[in-house]
């Protein structure tokens, strides 16, 4: 138990470090970068002044030591503030500047992109196992590899291809059986004209199915393979002996060792996940974090706007720090031998292959 | 050194073995027939149909348009060659005048341009190849000194290069490539030669060879930390090779069974990757095409996605040249796997 604990505070410290260094290597870009900030506060402006310069950086907070700028920035985020865009930013008698605050846009669409991927993972759980369960008992057969082949497509079809598909075919144009785009929150408030976990997870579903028909290939064929290299082990022979049914010993001594290897791949795929998210937010018009990462890091002509890329990059570096928290501490759960924790630290990331 | 085999003359090597079981796999010598295929068409495809059929891959033919909408037309269809649409004084289009002759389109149309579909298919075939081994090499490059310094020597370097990396695989890939192909490409997507590599080719290839080569270098680094205590290397520093000479004579050759795996699954993430910055609108330009630029003809960008209703043909066409060269890749990479450690299960 003492290993776990204390493994489990590197991993903390570890994830600690790895939000703080991404924010150190966020600022070191900008700072490498050449960029005009002073566009923000004097939009209209052809030229700019040297005074002006000096002035939009001083309101900014760009003339202070980057090492006050970094440290400055960690000490708000402390306090839960994400900050204030730079964007549409209003200079009041030459001397404040009015500011957007980021929170308001960036809250509601976490919300979304996190009920696109964990609605999705689910759904990947759901199809997967019971096909890669099905698959990996009969290996070779016909069914095994109608079901390799089917999930492949899903593969090679680009999520933003297939989801623009699936809203056309189910939403707007063709059969309208669901809503084709847009986001519903799960909790209705008095403002927004929909709500409920009814209209939330009707609008969902096509997002899913698009996410869960990309990761579905992934998690089959491990499934699969884990299921097929457990068979021939004596502890299913034993069980086997023991007179238990087939599905029985599937489910309760099979699947539960193939777990361990699908939550590594979970823990290696957060990231993906909300890569992936740009696309299928993109194609049923959810504004969601992948949109707002895209529009913030994308603008090829428009100067950075260094508060609402620091805020996207927490955000995303926060689900991926906490997600892999918590597969550490599932992983710590379902096998408690500390060792196994340490084989997979080792192994992990080995091969970041497409299947 | 002859060493005389017991029965059937020459003994073979390690690769003639491996060669030897790649042979006997059916799937994968499919793959690699398929592979071939997709290769021979994309490098000389685009020029071989082209001549065939009397026009460019970039020429557009508005009369491979119809109605309102410019939905491109189907494929075999012959298409009246000319690049002028003719309007009446109502702004009505005209059919073209008696006598303007015909051109093949085994394909179809690509978009509301009208350009050939089998020539993009095939040209945009070579243009994603070249991005993926680009970008492949390019992470090679990047990967095997650093991995095999930080995994042959540990230590600080060690250290740094692990934290580093683990610190920029916590981030998207996806949203790095964004970001870098935004600000970097003007400074890089003028680099060219001829139509053999289209502009954006060499950008494209670079951003994501440096941005996925992380993914080598804790494999090279894993492997090297468990070969450094070998006792061949021991033997080595015994007689007095040097640690330049113990890497590249005795360690890294281990290292290439690894790396062959990997780069052909690298191959095929690269293409997927290809068609994520075609969607995004950087990379490549727009104009050139890539099995991604084809598919975010017909789709739109994230931007505007579905800008207009795209016929099937459009996200078929360049889906299956996908299809078949990332599952050939990964069916090429998990035979060659099975090849090269003969003893471990399926």
């Amino acid at each position: 138990m003492m290993r776990v604990a204390s493994f489990f505070v590197r991993r903390l410290a570890a994830a600690l470090f790895t939000l703080l260094a991404l924010i150190a290597v966020t600022f070191v870009v900008y700072w490498a970068l050449p960029s005009t900030p002073a566009q923000f506060v004097y939009p209209e402006a052809q030229h700019l002044t040297a005074y002006q310069l000096a002035h939009a950086n001083h309101l900014l907070g760009l003339d202070r030591p980057k090492g006050m700028q970094y440290l400055d920035y960690l000490w708000q985020l402390a306090h839960g503030d994400v900050g204030r865009f730079w964007t549409g930013s209003v200079l009041v008698e030459n001397t404040k500047l009015q500011q957007q605050p980021i929170g308001p846009q960036l809250f509601p669409s976490l919300r979304a992109t996190l009920s696109i991927i964990l609605g999705g993972a689910a759904l990947v759980v759901l199809l997967a196992v019971p096909l890669g369960a099905f698959a990996g008992t009969r290996v070779g057969s016909n069914s095994d590899r109608a079901i390799s082949s089917v999930s492949l497509v899903g593969v090679c079809t680009h999520p933003m291809v297939l989801g623009l598909i699936l809203a056309t075919t189910f939403g707007y144009s063709h059969l309208r059986w669901l809503p084709g785009g847009g986001y519903c929150p799960l909790v209705r408030t008095s403002t927004s004209s929909c709500g409920g976990v009814v209209d939330w997870a009707d609008h969902l579903v096509l997002p899913w199915i698009t996410f869960a028909l990309l990761f579905l290939a992934l998690y089959t064929r491990m499934i699969r393979a884990s299921v097929a290299e457990t068979l021939p082990e004596d502890f299913v022979r034993t069980a086997r002996a023991k007179g238990a049914s087939e599905l029985h010993v599937v489910t309760r001594h099979v699947l539960p060792s193939a777990s361990l290897r699908v939550l590594t791949m979970v823990g290696m795929e957060i990231g993906t996940a909300i890569g992936v998210c740009i696309y299928i937010e993109a194609a049923f018009g959810i504004e969601g974090l992948g949109t707002l990462a895209v529009r913030a890091m994308g603008g090829a002509t428009s100067d950075i706007d260094l508060p609402y890329t620091l805020a996207i990059v927490t955000m995303i570096t926060l689900i991926v720090v906490i997600g892999n928290l918590v597969v550490d501490l599932l992983y710590a759960v379902l096998d408690p031998r500390a060792s196994a924790i340490d084989d997979r630290r080792a192994t992990k990331g080995a091969l970041g292959g497409v299947l | 050194m002859a060493v005389s085999a017991g029965v059937g003359g020459q003994p073979r090597g390690p690769w003639a073995s491996v060669w030897l079981r790649v042979r006997r796999d059916r799937a994968t010598v499919v793959a690699m027939v398929a592979l071939a295929v997709v290769l021979a068409l994309s490098l000389f495809g685009g020029a071989i149909a082209s001549r065939a059929l009397g026009h460019g891959g970039a020429e557009p033919f508005p009369y491979a348009t119809g109605g309102t909408d410019l939905v491109p037309v189907g494929p075999w269809t012959h298409v009246p060659a000319t690049a002028q649409t003719y309007i009446d004084e109502y702004g009505n289009v005209l059919p073209p005048p008696r006598g303007t002759s015909t051109t093949l389109f085994p394909l179809g149309a690509d978009g509301p341009l009208g350009r050939d579909e089998l020539i993009r298919l095939l040209d945009g075939g070579r243009t994603s190849l070249e991005v993926a081994l680009g970008g492949m090499l390019v992470a090679l490059l990047i990967a095997v000194p650093i991995g095999s310094v930080a995994g042959y020597f540990g230590g600080w370097v060690d250290w740094v290069v692990s934290r580093f990396t683990e610190t920029l695989m916590a981030f998207p890939l996806l949203l790095f490539l964004v970001f870098a192909s935004a600000k970097l490409s003007p400074s890089l997507g003028g680099i060219a030669y001829s139509w053999v590599v289209p502009r954006g080719v060499v950008a494209d290839a670079l951003l994501i060879g440096v941005f996925t080569s992380f993914y080598p270098i804790r494999l090279i680094r894993a492997q090297l930390i468990t070969l450094r205590h070998a006792e061949f290397v021991d033997a080595e520093h015994m007689i007095g090779a040097s640690n330049a000479r113990i890497l590249r004579s005795h360690l890294l050759p281990h290292l290439l069974p690894t790396l062959l795996v990997w780069s052909a699954v690298a191959i095929a993430t690269n293409i997927l990757l290809e068609v994520s910055l075609s969607f995004i609108g950087v990379g490549v330009q727009a104009s050139t095409a890539t099995w991604g630029s084809m598919l975010s003809t017909a789709w739109g960008t994230i931007y505007s996605p579905r800008s207009h209703d795209p016929t099937v043909w459009q996200t078929l066409f360049p889906t299956l040249g996908i299809l078949v060269t990332v599952v050939a890749l990964n069916q090429l990479s998990e035979g060659v796997r099975r090849a090269l450690e003969p003893r471990s299960q399926r």
